[in-house]
């Protein structure tokens, strides 16, 4: 061990019911560095972090942090020894603004009640210092006038661009993960554990971030980064540890690995990352769809009269960046979407705005690009999951009844077929329990196994694991061999280069390009997705609330 | 002294909380009863004898417990196959007042043999309070107006006409009281021992009916699947606006028949007063059965208890009704309350120390 070791965790053991989440883990992370933590999902990334934050006491093993022996009981003991954890999913209150966020369950008192206060109080000090006093004060009244400076300060002193008194639902996801790590700062921590921070982040937000975090740790803070992109790992990681079903497989210089010994340890196996596509000869058109429209959410026109044709045994790759009516197009071609305008023949039947269940029935498969709120009822067992579009056909029964023996043994059949890990009863295991790799295939394999004509794909491997993304390419290309037409939506490019016959770039609700991979110039992609030379990013992080209220006054 | 409470989910819940966790609270919430009980000079002891031993081991107790039970199970499920589709339904008692005034006025006006009378009056009481509940329903589906405002003021507007109507059109019998005439023998549900009618089996069936169409049906599936994430069961193809239409009108038909059976079997003339908010108890009842239909047949025969307890023990100590309403409300908070301690653990933990600081764990504090 060296001198600069921060943070010693030897021997972590955690047990759940029939699993080993942890087996004497080792992990050790030096002052001053970006710790990779690298695993699939389930691999027990989370599980040893929650340990490290207090949230899961340790069956055996020890921490040491600073060399003081830790005996962590809930995070409040974590935070107090220096451990800051800024969670996958924000917790903050969106009504309430960035200080106040930030102090929530500090007990900040009102100035007139601080002990340090001085000539600003007009409390003679005997009083504010009495005990009573102060627990009362800290209860029952906020002071933000100090707080704010100070967070602003440190707001400053990072880089970060935000204003402490603006409320959270005004600020982007990106500046909202940047108020989660103020609130670890705040509370003046040593070493700070994010959990797949860039999961909801667009690239360039990610590129911000990794700005932040490279200034955090100048100043000597130490950071483990949870995540399992290998992209992140070259790209912002000092040391990787890497963690496989529950073990320790190593730790390693990134400068001295490469991506393919990365992925190796982390699945068990060599990866491909290239991936072998036959020809496949293109049938009859499975889907013409013809100057549709579409309006978003808020009824603004997301998609201006698009035309798309997809053919048997086609995978017509779509990029773009994010929120130029992606989203849209994906949900009028599975029919959940009305368009305003246009029509979308079907297998040659013309089926523009009717209901779900015609698209369902005619052989539309979608997999939405919103797992949780979409894809699947979490609360419901894999069997009800992996059965929701095909549980009215004859083979489960007659006429209005259903036999639930034979959806269990299709759900089972699905689960063993597409490898979905994590079931132990398909009837009793709800598929939020499910990790994020694992629900994916259950939804594909729903999707998949009906041997659908025409299959959406909306992100299909976003926040997805190596194994699991390698799994998922091939499943699309093993359906395209069936003659299934595939519209893949996708912000990875190289997914979309590897994958598709055609490549479309959606900007602002049109297509503007049209190429194949082989004749593909990145560069020109990437130009046509941010709307040529002349276009900005669409999602500018610096852009405030206030601009946007007033361009759309003016 | 600094008290800390920590709450923690369980993982797993062990069997004996899973079963002892209803016992254990009711008994609380009659051991907190009894303090009122002993406030007013009553043995709670002998009162509770009374409420419960007397109710379950005699006859009269127990043919009382049943003929309560009818309306509570059937208001209950009207209730809880809402509750099952993620809608609450809190104007079962609108739906049930609605369904007991039209099954009244066919038993009151058409002249059949009672073997089709009785089946016409529940077949008029169901069409009412389907379409009572179908009104919420429908603003639901349709505009996503909040079911639970709807449903709730419904059954103001429900209890008004039936004021109306007993004292105008509907008015009958000797003086000038608000209930109707006497129904004829042909229009009264009939007995099938000692003052239980055939309205038992009517709810017994639905019971059933409802257990099937949720555990054997793709109804059922649907239902579920709507309850759960209505977004997903959309992009399934499965529609949201016939579901939400579908549990409020079955309910609502459910909540009816509850009504015109207390009327047609246990009164024999509508009274403006002549039950004690069944639908509204049908509430605690669908959410302690919500599981499953069966448990809303146990929960509504619990009820059914509580409620004929209470009546005697009001008799025979002269306390106060207010005090069964008590009583009967510590059960269903003291009831809720388990399903808490039920899934998380609930740790107390002294600290002596003189500023918070840890000291040392005492023995056998573990």
């Amino acid at each position: 061990m060296s001198e600069n070791t921060t943070l010693r965790m030897e021997g972590i053991l955690k047990e759940f019911p029939g699993v080993v989440a942890n087996d004497h883990v080792d992990l050790s992370v030096e002052r001053g560095e970006i710790h990779g933590l690298l695993g699939e999902n389930g691999a027990g990334k989370s599980t040893l972090m929650k340990i490290l934050y207090g949230l899961y006491s340790q069956d055996d093993g020890e921490i040491y942090f600073q060399g003081e022996r830790l005996d962590l009981e809930s995070p409040q003991d974590a935070i107090d020894a220096g451990i800051g954890m800024v969670h996958q999913h924000f917790m903050l209150i969106p009504r309430l603004t960035v200080a106040e966020n930030v102090v929530l369950g500090e007990r900040e008192p009102a100035t007139v009640f601080r002990e340090d206060a001085g000539e600003e109080s007009w409390l003679p000090a005997s009083i504010r210092n009495n005990g009573l006093v102060q627990s009362l004060a800290g209860t029952f009244s906020l002071g933000l006038d100090v707080p704010e400076q100070r967070i602003q300060e440190l707001a400053d002193r990072y880089g970060f661009d935000i204003d402490v008194s603006a409320k959270i639902w005004e600020l982007d996801v990106g500046q909202q993960q940047r108020v989660e790590i103020l609130k670890a700062l705040y509370r003046d921590v040593d070493l700070l554990i994010l959990d797949e921070p860039t999961a909801v982040l667009t690239p360039t937000e990610a590129e911000r971030l990794f700005e932040s975090l490279e200034r955090l740790t100048d100043e000597g803070l130490s950071i483990i980064f949870i995540t399992h992109k290998l992209k992140e790992v070259d790209a912002v990681v000092d040391r990787v540890t890497v963690l496989r079903e529950g073990k320790n497989v190593g730790t390693a210089e990134v400068s001295s690995v490469t991506r393919a010994d990365l992925a190796e340890m982390m699945v068990g196996r060599e990866v491909l990352f290239e991936i072998d596509r036959e020809a496949v000869d293109l049938g009859e058109p499975v889907l013409r769809a013809r100057g549709v429209s579409a309006e978003d959410d808020r009824g603004i026109e997301a998609l201006s009269g698009v035309d798309l044709t997809v053919r048997q045994g086609e995978v017509v790759g779509i990029a773009g960046v994010s929120g130029n009516g992606q989203k849209e197009l994906a949900e009028v071609m599975a029919g959940i979407r009305d368009p305003t305008a246009g029509e979308l023949v079907v297998g040659g039947t013309d089926i523009t705005g009717a209901k779900p269940k015609r698209f369902v029935e005619n052989g539309v498969s979608f997999v939405p690009e919103d797992r949780l709120r979409y894809g699947c009822a979490e609360d419901l067992s894999v069997m009800h999951n992996a059965t929701m579009k095909d549980f009215g056909g004859a083979a489960f029964g007659d006429r209005g009844f259903l036999d639930y023996g034979k959806l269990e043994s299709y759900a089972e059949t699905l689960v063993d077929e597409f490898d979905v890990r994590g079931v132990r009863d398909v009837t009793e295991t709800a598929a939020g329990d499910l990790s994020g790799g694992n629900l994916q295939k259950l939804i594909l394999a729903r999707e998949i196994y009906r041997n659908p004509d025409l299959l959406i794909a909306n992100q299909p491997t976003r926040g997805v694991d190596v194994g699991a993304i390698e799994f998922i390419r091939e499943t699309l290309l093993e359906q395209r061999k069936e003659g299934t037409g595939i519209i893949l939506l996708s912000e990875d490019l190289d997914e979309i280069f590897d994958l598709s016959d055609r490549i479309l770039v959606v900007y602002e609700g049109e297509f503007v390009h049209e190429t194949t991979p082989a004749e593909a110039d990145r560069e020109r992609i990437g130009l046509e997705m941010t709307g040529g030379s002349g276009g900005e990013s669409a999602s500018d992080p610096t852009a405030t609330h206030a601009e946007v209220t007033q361009e759309s006054e003016s | 002294m600094n008290v800390a409470i920590d709450v923690n989910a369980r993982e797993d819940v062990p069997a004996w909380l899973a079963y002892g966790t209803p016992v254990f609270t009711v008994l609380a919430a009659l051991a907190v009863s009894a303090v009122a009980l002993q406030l007013l000079d009553v043995n709670p002891l002998a009162a509770y004898a009374t409420m419960f031993v007397e109710t379950l081991t005699t006859e009269f107790g127990l043919t009382e417990t049943l003929v309560k039970a009818v309306p509570l199970i059937l208001t209950g499920l009207a209730v809880y196959l809402p509750l099952k589709a993620g809608l609450f339904n809190i104007g079962a008692e609108g739906q049930l007042i609605a369904g007991a005034l039209a099954g009244t006025w066919v038993g009151l006006n058409v002249s059949l043999p009672g073997l089709a009378l009785v089946p016409l009056m529940f077949a008029a009481a169901a069409v009412a309070g389907a379409v009572w509940a179908g009104i919420p329903a429908w603003l639901r589906a349709k505009w996503d107006v909040n079911e639970i405002i709807t449903s709730l003021l419904l059954t103001f507007v429900a209890l008004e006409i039936q004021s109306y109507l007993l004292r105008g059109p509907m008015q009958g019998g000797t003086g000038n009281f608000p209930q109707s005439a006497r129904f004829s023998d042909a229009a009264t549900i009939p007995e099938l021992y000692s003052g239980v009618h055939a309205g038992l089996l009517v709810a017994l069936a639905m019971v059933v009916v409802t257990y099937v169409m949720m555990t054997r049906t793709r109804l059922g599936f649907e239902i579920t699947f709507v309850g759960s994430n209505h977004e997903a069961a959309q992009q399934a193809g499965m529609s949201r606006y016939k579901v939400y239409l579908l549990v409020f009108v079955v309910g609502g038909a459910f909540a009816a028949m509850g009504g015109i059976s207390e009327i047609a079997g246990a009164q024999g003339r509508y009274r403006a007063a002549f039950e004690p908010g069944y639908g509204f108890t049908a509430i605690p009842i669908a959410l302690l059965g919500r599981n499953s239909a069966v448990k809303v047949l146990l929960a509504g025969l619990f009820f059914a208890v509580l409620f004929v307890g209470g009546s005697s023990m009001e008799v025979a100590f002269g306390v106060p009704a207010a005090l069964v309403e008590i009583i009967q409300a510590l059960v269903i908070l003291f009831l809720i309350t388990a399903e808490f301690f039920k899934n998380y653990r609930v740790s107390l933990d002294f600290d002596r120390g003189p500023s918070g600081a840890a000291v040392e764990p005492q023995g056998g504090d573990d």
